[in-house]
């Protein structure tokens, strides 16, 4: 038994680390979230799929590196820590999908390749409880309008799930963006009249929302860390009263409360990737529970990086308010916390 | 990463779940909500309990043998604690002698004080309970003023301890005591002392439950041998470090088993009751969430000693979650039941599923002792955090 990771393991997440500080250092990041129309950078986009980061979860016969759930944490981990824009985690959701589908290996090698980009739409109305037109399949076309589609706007092809099943669809897509407060993800909505093939049941969703609860946690769970670093090295150099206002009780005791959270959310997080990884019976508790309290921790680790950090972390300048708004993206998307609250009951048999 | 127990702690859980099954009477609960139930009548079902767990070798799980232990491992301790819980078993109740003074003796005893004290330790033959808290000494336990002078071959003790767990039934008790008045933390020792020892004198304290389960003890003159002093005169204070990172130790798997037991009963009546709702639904899976966390933490803190990582200061983590946890559940608990959550256990109309009243009436104890919340905060920012000094 050991929560440490394995060699191999550590030296994925030593390894994301360096390639990231060297392919995406945070001002490169910065520049593509303010300036990129897009939202992520192709030569970028290129060294992770060389890298085999968008092939990690592929299966080998597609062309993918054929690991498994606590290496995409791993993964997802440190691009949280770097604060990394771009569809990295909804084309791994996709992939998850085509895989669960079986028959899609061409699809899947061109995704691990960085040549095409495909994410899932899911979203059938803008607002919580607006009750949206579900999107049909019939006679080869797939008809409805989807909202909060990932990257839509530069993605070559959409998953999209109706009620007669999961179809793929190719561009061009007629979108609309939906731009939000968080330039690190770019969304958009899409009308739909498309001729389309079926991948296969809607019950494949099924493993893609447990991929994707893990994922979002394991993105959560790197912006907590980093920012938790950010604002211990603030208050230790910080200075008011004569002393740094790290000194000060009243913050160390906010700081312990952070660690708390971090590193809570830690535990929930890989051990939801193990179980996935090894059918666990409580995979879809742990999995549940993982997404759920990382988005929760998250409010309180960076409302409180940007208090403890004053006027400037309220500043453009500062790199926090990205982290921040990631974080919100994540916690919102991915299955909501109000979603994988009715999940936890759920699969605890309330 | 690998979370699953290995084939050898398999086998072991395995084991104390089929010795469980065969030897547990019955669900603590069950012996709770008996009418002929007395405070008296729980001690000695407890002790009883404590001394067939002894006899089939499941105490002292992880202390040498020689000293009446198991020889085993901390691990298999917590796989122990885990599956108690699971079974629902009636706590230790020599929890202090066994959790905090038998490794104080074990690292800083003398052979003779191991081979007296802890195979009655073990079989609940002696009940200790625990002299560090003062009325002027709480979270700063060295202001503590209670004192030992040596007078031939025996400590001369005067002062009074407070919020003593136990005290109104236990044998014994062991005693930080001022031995130097000068030296805040070098000044401290460490002795046993037997509570029928003239001088000596226990005062229950009623809690805010109604029960007496700690009390005063009151030291005029009382004279103790000075081999009941343990380790050197003056190493007191680092004696009751050692002991009290075993009281912060490694609990969450055996406590989420616990709380997972008790929101079963919950969600149960919630669903009864037709409480429905999504506000309701949503509390409930609040604490379902984070109860569930708990447990990732106590897997982890579990595969952590499987892997030869002793906890270190990082424990306070885990004190702090599950006691902040538990206040939330049972005000929660309240919340979902209504007014009749509140019935005491003596109400006919009380559920019987679970003492509610009791359970959030108790939940106030545990961010006190055994280090209260802000000790434990002030404990990770510097030691794990390492945060500068403070500024109060």
């Amino acid at each position: 038994m050991k929560f440490e990771l394995s060699d191999d393991q550590a030296l994925l997440r030593s390894s994301t680390r360096d390639f990231l500080a060297r392919a995406c250092p945070f001002e490169a990041s910065r520049r593509t979230m303010e300036h990129d129309s897009r939202g992520y950078d192709s030569a970028l986009w290129q060294g992770l799929a060389e890298m085999g980061y968008l092939g990690l979860t592929v299966p080998a016969r597609a062309g993918g590196q054929g690991l498994g759930t606590v290496e995409l944490a791993i993964v997802l981990e440190e691009m949280g820590r770097a604060c990394l824009p771009g569809p990295y985690l909804d084309v791994v959701l996709a992939a998850t999908l085509l895989a669960a589908a079986g028959g899609q290996d061409a699809l899947l090698a061109d995704l691990a390749a960085g040549k095409t980009v495909v994410t899932i739409a899911r979203e059938e109305a803008a607002f919580a409880g607006s009750p949206g037109v579900p999107a049909r399949f019939e006679g080869g076309r797939v008809r409805g309008t989807k909202y909060f589609v990932p990257f839509a706007a530069a993605a070559d092809g959409l998953l999209v799930p109706t009620r007669d099943g999961v179809c793929l669809v190719q561009k061009p897509l007629a979108v609309t963006a939906l731009a939000t407060l968080d330039p690190g993800q770019r969304f958009g909505e899409v009308r739909l009249d498309h001729a389309a093939t079926l991948v296969g049941p809607p019950g494949l969703l099924e493993r893609v929302d447990l991929v994707a609860a893990v994922g979002a946690g394991a993105m959560l769970l790197g912006i907590m860390a980093r920012l938790l670093e950010m604002t211990i090295a603030h208050v230790q150099t910080r200075q008011a009263f004569r002393r740094p206002i790290g000194a000060f009780q009243v913050l160390q005791h906010r700081l312990a409360d952070m660690l708390l959270k971090t590193e809570s959310t830690r535990s929930a997080v890989y051990r939801a990737a193990w179980c996935l990884d090894t059918s666990d019976a409580d995979a879809a508790l742990a999995c549940a529970a993982a997404k759920a309290y990382a988005g929760d921790a998250a409010r309180l680790v960076c409302g409180e990086a940007i208090q403890m950090h004053g006027g400037i972390g309220f500043t453009w300048e500062l790199d926090l308010h990205f982290y921040f708004k990631r974080a919100k993206t994540l916690e919102q998307h991915y299955g909501s916390t109000e979603s994988q609250l009715e999940r936890a009951l759920a699969a605890a048999g309330y | 990463m690998d979370l699953q127990l290995s084939a050898a702690h398999l086998h072991f859980r395995n084991e104390l779940r089929a010795w469980l099954a065969a030897n547990l009477p019955r669900p603590w609960r069950e012996e709770l909500r008996d009418p002929r139930a007395t405070e008296t009548s729980l001690i000695e079902l407890r002790r009883a309990w404590q001394k067939k767990l002894y006899q089939a070798g499941y105490l002292g799980m992880d202390w040498p043998e020689q000293w009446g232990g198991r020889g085993g491992t901390e691990v298999e301790k917590s796989i122990m604690e885990a599956e108690l819980a699971r079974a629902d078993a009636p706590p230790i109740l020599n929890i202090l002698g066994i959790g905090l003074l038998g490794p104080a003796l074990i690292h800083h005893g003398s052979e003779a004080q191991r081979r007296r004290f802890i195979p009655p330790m073990l079989s609940g033959d002696e009940i200790w309970c625990q002299g560090f808290s003062e009325p002027g000494a709480g979270s700063d336990l060295a202001a503590l003023k209670t004192a030992a002078r040596l007078d031939g071959d025996h400590f001369v003790l005067n002062g009074q301890k407070v919020w003593t767990t136990f005290g109104p039934w236990a044998d014994w008790i062991f005693v930080l005591a001022r031995t130097d008045a000068k030296d805040r933390y070098g000044g401290i020792s460490f002795l046993l002392v037997k509570l029928d020892t003239p001088g000596v004198s226990v005062r229950p304290l009623r809690q805010i439950t109604g029960e007496s389960e700690f009390g005063e003890v009151f030291f005029e003159d009382a004279r103790v041998p000075r081999e009941h002093l343990v380790g050197q005169t003056g190493e007191g204070w680092r004696i009751a470090m050692t002991v009290l990172g075993y009281e912060r130790g490694v609990g969450s798997l055996a406590n989420s088993a616990r709380y997972g037991r008790d929101l079963a009963q919950l969600a149960a009546a919630c669903k009864e009751l037709g409480r429905t709702g999504t506000a309701v639904r949503e509390k409930l899976g609040r604490l379902v969430v984070e109860n569930e966390v708990m447990r990732a933490n106590g897997i982890r803190a579990l595969a952590n000693l499987a892997d030869g990582r002793a906890p270190g200061p990082e424990s306070s983590l885990e004190k702090l979650y599950w006691s902040e946890f538990d206040k939330r559940f049972r005000e929660t608990a309240l919340d979902l039941l209504g007014p009749g959550g509140q019935l005491l256990r003596s109400s006919p109309a009380a559920r019987a599923d679970v003492d509610w009243a009791r359970e959030f009436l108790w939940s106030r104890a545990g961010t006190i002792y055994s280090g209260s919340s802000e000790v434990q905060r002030n404990i990770i920012a510097k030691r794990v955090l390492n945060l500068p000094q403070d500024a109060r």
